[in-house]
């Protein structure tokens, strides 16, 4: 008798999801879904909109992560308008894109990640959580809260607000940063570089402990997308696409944004809100691949920055052949290398002489009718299309996030994941973490990708084949 | 610092903008500066360092189970059993209860809400209710803050609520 297992909400991520197990009559695996529940549709509600407001407009997709939005906007705005921007404008918004990244990184790392990685996989569940954290070790809590808060800070510095900063606008940003501003930020980060720097110290010698999960948490043989540099190097605001696959091959290489939809379908499935994309040439689902901080770093030939490229170094030492990283468990330890990497090349961008000049935005009126934006956001590459008409009016718009790019490889992972530690016969907490954890690997921000919001308890149910509850546990 | 008010909420959803606004409006009084404002979308972690150097805070935010426009007055105190299952958002309990866990005490606070009428998407104006509560609730949290005086002092008008 098949049965199915429910787990829902997925909990320590950000946003609503359910994970479905279908069991075979002798309790293993057969299928496992990661749905996405709930629906807001921005794609939609913008048409008809000012280009202009688009980038205030798909901000408020996250309380998280509206920077990234703000900033691939502005870029498909950019590119309606026509214009290069000024070339201090874009350090200022790269400035602000890193500070962004530090912040999301250190919520997933100390907030969310750090109850399993610190406290157990198979700990008491009403200690697995940030205050059981707090209570372990309050040092690490701090240090979370304190990473989170420069991030914060410099964004307010530049944008003016934290959560949803107006300062960068079509063109570039709206005022040029002034000496107090950029001492004030400088000032913060040698500390932050500090934390950075421990954490990964720490975080290295705990690697160990988890051979068997960096084994079985999503470690399979998928192709890796993300933004580099013109010299292949690390990229977060600009750049080019490339593409790689498991033994580290080349597949697609300097590919200018524009031309994404050429590598890149969107497929959906009835069971999720969340769209799936692929690798157009290899098609649908062969074409799986990830995004994101493992991604990035894999695809890297350097990051640029002296003490990241030493931690880059170390993590390609995480993968026993010379290949890429494949275990999805290591993006915890992706995201700590980005993290020294955006203090290192803020605290450079900084103190370049050219932040402060005056010149900050080109202006000019809707120059195109069509416009893409690519950065990359925390979670990986993010994607803004807009069509406009010729009175500047939002035709259509599609929106590729940064979680979506991983929608079939977190499917994937939770289908090994439940292989390896599920028995349908006797549901057991413990296994339910692990399969919520390698959802957390990926730090999906569910809020973005599915526009969803609120808030669920979480339900696990074992049904018979005649949908009767056979067992449940409840949480929250 | 003797007080942080933090007014939240979301400015695209209608009457959940009245945090924010009415923080802006009191960060625009000219408080002394002992007294910090925010306005935020979200509750998020970081807040825990302000909370953690404050004698006591207020937090405004809007209300959907209490007629539109009334107020509310409510102690807060710290809550664990809160606790979010994600980190877009956290109720003001929990994050007190981060700073008790963590600082060894918490701030004396305050949740001072109005009662909402519309949360609409793409709504950028408060309705009536919501707007007749906006100077009742900034005397009040003045109030809470220990400069009633300020309160009889006439409010700017923002264009959002001119246009409303």
């Amino acid at each position: 008798m098949s049965r199915t297992i429910s787990i829902e909400p997925v909990t320590r991520i950000e946003g609503h999801a359910r994970i479905t197990l279908q069991l075979a009559d002798t309790g293993e695996v057969e299928e496992a879904k990661f749905h996405l529940t709930q629906f807001r549709g921005f794609e939609k509600f913008c048409e008809g909109r000012p280009y202009r407001e688009m980038p205030a407009l798909t901000a408020r997709t996250c309380g998280i992560c509206p920077v990234s939005h703000l900033l691939a906007s502005n870029k498909a705005c950019d590119d309606l308008l026509a214009v290069t921007i000024p070339p201090t404008a874009e350090k200022l918004r790269r400035i602000m894109n890193l500070a962004q990244l530090l912040q999301s990184h250190a919520l997933s790392f100390f907030h969310l990640s750090s109850p399993d990685l610190l406290l157990g996989w198979d700990s008491d569940p009403a200690k697995r959580n940030i205050f059981g954290v707090m209570a372990q070790d309050p040092q690490l809590a701090k240090n979370g809260i304190r990473l989170r808060q420069i991030g914060q800070a410099i964004i307010e510095t530049l944008g003016g607000k934290k959560i949803h900063p107006t300062w960068v606008v079509p063109g570039g940003v709206n005022e040029p940063l002034t000496e107090d501003k950029r001492a004030a930020m400088l000032a913060m980060i040698p500390e932050g570089l500090r934390i950075a720097k421990d954490t990964f110290a720490c975080f290295k010698t705990l690697v160990p402990k988890f051979k068997d999960e960096a084994e079985r948490f999503g470690t399979m043989p998928t192709m890796f997308l993300s933004l580099v540099t013109p010299k292949g190097n690390l990229e977060h605001y600009d750049g080019l696409l490339r593409v790689k696959d498991a033994q580290g091959r080349l597949i697609e290489d300097m590919v200018p944004p524009r031309d994404y939809q050429r590598v890149i379908g969107e497929a959906v499935e009835d069971f999720s809100y969340m769209k799936f994309p692929y690798y157009r040439p290899l098609g649908y689902p062969k074409g799986i691949y990830r995004v994101g901080p493992l991604a990035r770093l894999n695809n890297a030939n350097a990051c640029g920055t002296p003490y990241a490229d030493v931690a880059l170094a170390e993590f390609h030492t995480l993968q026993e052949d010379s290949g890429p990283v494949t275990s999805s468990f290591h993006y915890h330890y992706a995201r700590l290398v980005e993290i020294i990497f955006a203090l290192e090349m803020m605290e450079r961008l900084l103190k370049d002489p050219d932040i402060l000049n005056s010149r900050v935005r080109a202006r000019a009126r809707g120059n195109r009718n069509e416009g893409i934006g690519v950065s990359e956001a925390p979670r990986g590459t993010l994607m803004h299309q807009y069509k406009i008409d010729d009175h500047g009016l939002i035709t259509w718009v599609d929106l590729i996030i940064a979680t979506g790019h991983n929608n079939l490889a977190m499917n994937r992972s939770i289908k090994q994941v439940a292989d390896a530690y599920v028995d349908g016969n006797n549901l057991q907490e413990g296994m339910l973490n692990r399969v919520e954890a390698v959802i957390r690997c990926y730090d999906p921000c569910l809020s973005c990708a599915s526009h969803a919001f609120g808030q669920m308890p979480l339900v696990i149910e074992l049904r018979d084949a005649a949908g009767q509850v056979v067992d449940r546990l409840a949480r929250g | 610092m003797r007080a942080l008010v933090i007014g939240y909420g979301s400015p695209i959803r209608g009457d959940d903008a009245i945090g924010p606004w009415v923080a802006d409006r009191l960060a625009d009084m000219g408080l002394p500066d002992d007294v910090e404002v925010q306005a935020r979308h979200i509750l998020t972690a970081e807040l825990v360092e302000d909370l953690h150097r404050a004698q006591c805070v207020v937090f405004i935010d809007a209300a959907a189970d209490i007629m539109p426009g009334e107020l509310r007055v409510l102690p807060l105190a710290p809550d664990a059993g809160v606790m979010s299952t994600m980190a877009h958002f956290h109720d003001p309990r929990e994050l007190l209860a981060w700073c008790e866990a963590l600082y060894g005490r918490a701030p004396e606070a305050w949740l001072v809400t109005a009662g909402g009428a519309q949360w609409g998407y793409g709504h950028f104006q408060l309705s009536g209710p919501a707007r007749a509560a906006v100077e009742p609730m900034i005397a009040e949290v003045l109030s809470l803050i220990g400069l009633d005086a300020l309160a009889s002092e006439p409010l700017r008008i923002s264009p959002m609520l001119d246009g409303a």
